[in-house]
């Protein structure tokens, strides 16, 4: 493998660990003010534990996601430093306002981790409010930058050279809003499933019940909403990247020939070779009508596309259909939740809590099978269609070293942190009221 | 608008400079403590420093973005040339930020925190320490610029800069300027023999200091080092470094008086005065490579660009100051009121 390789490695190791601490981070502070609303209206002490408890968390989560975030910021130039050295002033203005939504989360945080007895009982509370709105807008400020990669807007590129710079034209690009939308969602359903199906299995180790399906119910209610509603904002990424990336498009469903009326595939076995899927579930017209709408209309196949501009088409493909199947499933669990709200017996059934239980992974699964998909999918640009990845790498060799380097600290941060949550759940059983 | 993003450039730099020092340096004075103290210390600046201890760390983060934003050029020679040492810087903060609250925030108090406490303490010892090679390599004359990577070996082109004599004093200078800062801050937060304690720490970091400070103008001067020459060349320089050695007169009767707040303003104006003495030698030069010094404002980003950055600045510095103003006030980092002290006192 080539210092390229490395680097790209590195980067979607790193990104895809961030990812999940960033999206627990941004998350969980909804749980932890809604349980903190409930204690402060009904003054049960069950929901000042599950506060407090759910607070450390908080807190270890913010500063794993700040940390790792801190170290993005410096390798999108360490690995990339061509990369930026362009791209930086024209995608900068969402940067330097997530970084002011971020200092601000940070402030609220010290507020509201320290606040306790000590400041006005709602200003306190506010504070946490203030921790989860500034995380979520984070999250979407940070999305732009990467919706430009997709969607470069904002400047001209005239012989090379970047010129008519509109920073606030390239922060406002097409692809933002689909991806913003998506992304914050799947955080939510994430993390929410999550943290559901942690509290459902103590529920099934039946320690101190009554805390864990409080927090179960807070937990899923947002990741059931959220789940119904992703597939309504997947259904808007795919028209946009139909329109805007045909061959991204073409890479998730492994289509390779043009045609009218195209067919939707599901699951199957990529032959890159020969150029096409086997064993596959065919929809007949249904790409066609999810991309654009029309069961009739063109999509566009691989063959379209010149040999260095195709993404590798196996790994998008099984992404995609990974995303798209948790997804589903995820929505339907969320259904399944909103019966059993009607259906209160279904709450005492084991099964119901094995179900959830084994749900929790999930929804990190599919996150990180979406964000190949947008990645992988865009290459081998890192700007769409004006620079390829290859050209962005850094000239220092030896980034093997790097790699390995952050792949063992981040597992072992990722151990640790896994570790610290086990206590957390052990002390909130073993706590006495 | 040029001036609003170099304002913010260089006031989160000095913030960071400040602030994450000091958290920095508390992390050195516990390392450097006996058994009994490094208890006694963790749980103070658990206490002072606990709510706004990750904001501190966030400046470096806005530094980084003006710079790769507004100063493109700069940005460029600074990650690809300390790509090594700034990963050590990284890694320093990863590891000093999650000891810091696995150690506060675990669920319970065992034997693992001896894990997070040796963690802590080396990593706030070696992270300024790599910082100020970082700073020292821009400086250093030794940096090779250029497109033309084979020519070069890899040891002189990733290494020698910041991999030096110069460096490392460079590196234990702002270690020890963290260490002061930080047992300065600290003695107006404790009582008895706790503060005895810090007013030793300080004491000693300041001899330190004052000693490092010479040593590292004697060794650049002696190797000819282009930074070290204009800067005691420099006549505003000289009479900032003399003016901070004068004020440290004033300094120690205020911590002795216990005006902690004075005291603290005159720490902080010390770090003012030998950040602005480094830099205003050479402004706006202040890389100096190997046969060149580059200006900071050569080839800056178009006028839309630093408009809209200097917009974002003002906005997002309208909200997050009176932010952090209020949180330090809230928690008493700072007070506004001589009367406050006045309590304090009694």
């Amino acid at each position: 493998m080539e210092n390229l390789d490395y680097a790209r490695l590195q980067m979607a190791f790193t990104l895809g660990f961030h990812i999940i601490f960033a999206c627990i981070g941004m998350v969980m502070p909804f749980f932890m003010v809604v349980s903190h609303h409930k204690w402060l209206k009904t003054r049960n002490p069950v929901y000042l534990k599950l506060t407090k408890a759910w607070l450390k968390g908080v807190a270890i989560f913010f500063v794993t996601g700040a940390v790792s975030g801190t170290a993005l910021s410096f390798e999108l130039g360490m690995l990339w430093p061509e990369f930026m050295k362009h791209a930086g002033p024209i995608i900068g203005m969402p940067f330097s306002l997530e970084g002011a939504a971020f200092f601000v989360e940070a402030i609220a945080l010290g507020f509201y981790l320290y606040g306790w007895n000590k400041l006005p009982e709602k200003f306190h509370w506010f504070t946490g409010v203030i921790i989860g709105i500034s995380g979520v807008l984070s999250g979407i400020l940070v999305v732009a930058a990467n919706g430009w990669m997709n969607a470069p807007s904002g400047f001209e590129y005239i012989n090379g050279e970047f010129t008519n710079v509109d920073p606030v034209q390239a922060f406002l690009n097409p692809a933002w809003f689909s991806q913003a939308l998506h992304m914050t969602l799947a955080a939510f359903v994430a993390t929410s499933f999550g943290v559901a199906g942690i509290h459902a299995f103590q529920i099934l180790r039946g320690k101190a019940v009554e805390v864990h399906k409080s927090a179960f119910k807070i937990a899923i209610s947002f990741g059931a909403i959220a789940a119904l509603l992703q597939p309504i904002s997947g259904d808007i990424s795919a028209k946009d990247v139909a329109e805007r990336q045909p061959a991204k498009l073409a890479a998730m469903e492994a289509h390779f020939e043009t045609e009218k009326g195209a067919p939707l595939f599901i699951g199957g076995v990529v032959d890159e070779e020969n150029k096409e899927v086997n064993y596959k579930i065919e929809i007949p017209n249904a790409l066609s009508f999810l991309a654009f709408g029309d069961f009739d209309a063109e999509v566009k196949g691989l063959n379209e596309f010149p040999e260095d501009e195709i993404p590798p088409v196996a790994i998008v493909h099984y992404a995609f259909q990974v995303m798209v199947g948790i997804g589903t499933l995820l929505a339907l669990a969320g259904i399944l939740f909103f019966i059993s709200l009607k259906k209160k017996s279904w709450m005492n059934s084991k099964k119901y809590w094995w179900f959830f239980m084994l749900l929790a992974p999930l929804g990190f699964l599919a996150l990180e099978a979406g964000w190949v998909v947008t990645e992988v999918g865009r290459q081998p640009w890192i700007i769409y269609q004006i620079m390829r990845t290859s050209d962005a790498v850094t000239p220092m060799p030896g980034m093997k070293f790097s790699f390995f380097m952050y792949v063992a600290v981040y597992i072992l941060l990722a151990i640790t942190v896994t570790w610290l949550m086990q206590r957390q759940i052990k002390a909130l059983n073993t706590q006495k009221d | 608008m040029l001036y609003v993003v170099l304002f913010f450039l260089l006031f989160s730099l000095l913030l960071y400079v400040l602030l994450g020092g000091a958290d920095f340096g508390a992390g050195i004075v516990e390392l450097f403590s006996s058994r009994e103290n490094k208890k006694v210390n963790r749980d103070t600046i658990y206490r002072v420093m606990g709510p706004i201890w990750e904001a501190n760390h966030i400046w470096l983060i806005i530094l980084i973005v003006i710079l790769w934003i507004a100063f493109p050029v700069y940005f460029n020679i600074i990650i690809i040339y300390l790509h090594i040492p700034l990963t050590l810087v990284l890694l320093g903060i990863t590891m000093r930020g999650v000891s810091f609250v696995f150690r506060h925030y675990d669920a319970f108090q065992d034997r693992s925190q001896l894990v997070y406490n040796g963690l802590f303490r080396f990593s706030s010892f070696v992270t300024p320490i790599f910082l100020g090679m970082c700073f020292a390599a821009l400086v250093g004359g030794q940096l090779i610029v250029t497109e033309d990577y084979t020519n070069y070996g890899f040891y002189d082109l990733f290494m020698a800069p910041w991999f030096n004599g110069f460096s490392i004093l460079m590196g234990l200078f702002y270690a020890s300027l963290c260490a002061f800062l930080a047992s300065t801050l600290l003695i107006g937060e404790s009582e008895g023999d706790i503060r005895t304690m810090y007013i030793r720490k300080s004491k000693i970091a300041t001899g330190i200091l004052v000693v490092l400070g010479f040593v590292l103008i004697a060794y650049g001067f002696f190797n000819d080092i282009a930074f070290i020459r204009d800067f005691v060349t420099n006549p505003v320089s000289i009479i900032c470094i003399i003016l901070s050695g004068i004020l440290l007169v004033p300094l120690w009767k205020f911590i002795r008086a216990g005006r902690r707040i004075l005291s603290r303003y005159f720490a902080g104006m010390q770090v003012v005065l030998v950040l602005f003495a480094a830099l205003i030698a050479h402004f706006p030069y202040v890389i100096i490579t190997s046969d060149k010094e580059i200006s900071l404002l050569e080839k800056i980003s178009p006028d839309s660009v630093i408009m809209v950055l200097g917009i974002s600045l003002i906005i997002g510095g309208g909200i997050i100051l009176p932010g952090l103003f209020h949180l330090m006030k809230s928690f008493k980092m700072i007070k506004i009121f001589e009367k406050d002290e006045q309590q304090f006192q009694k």
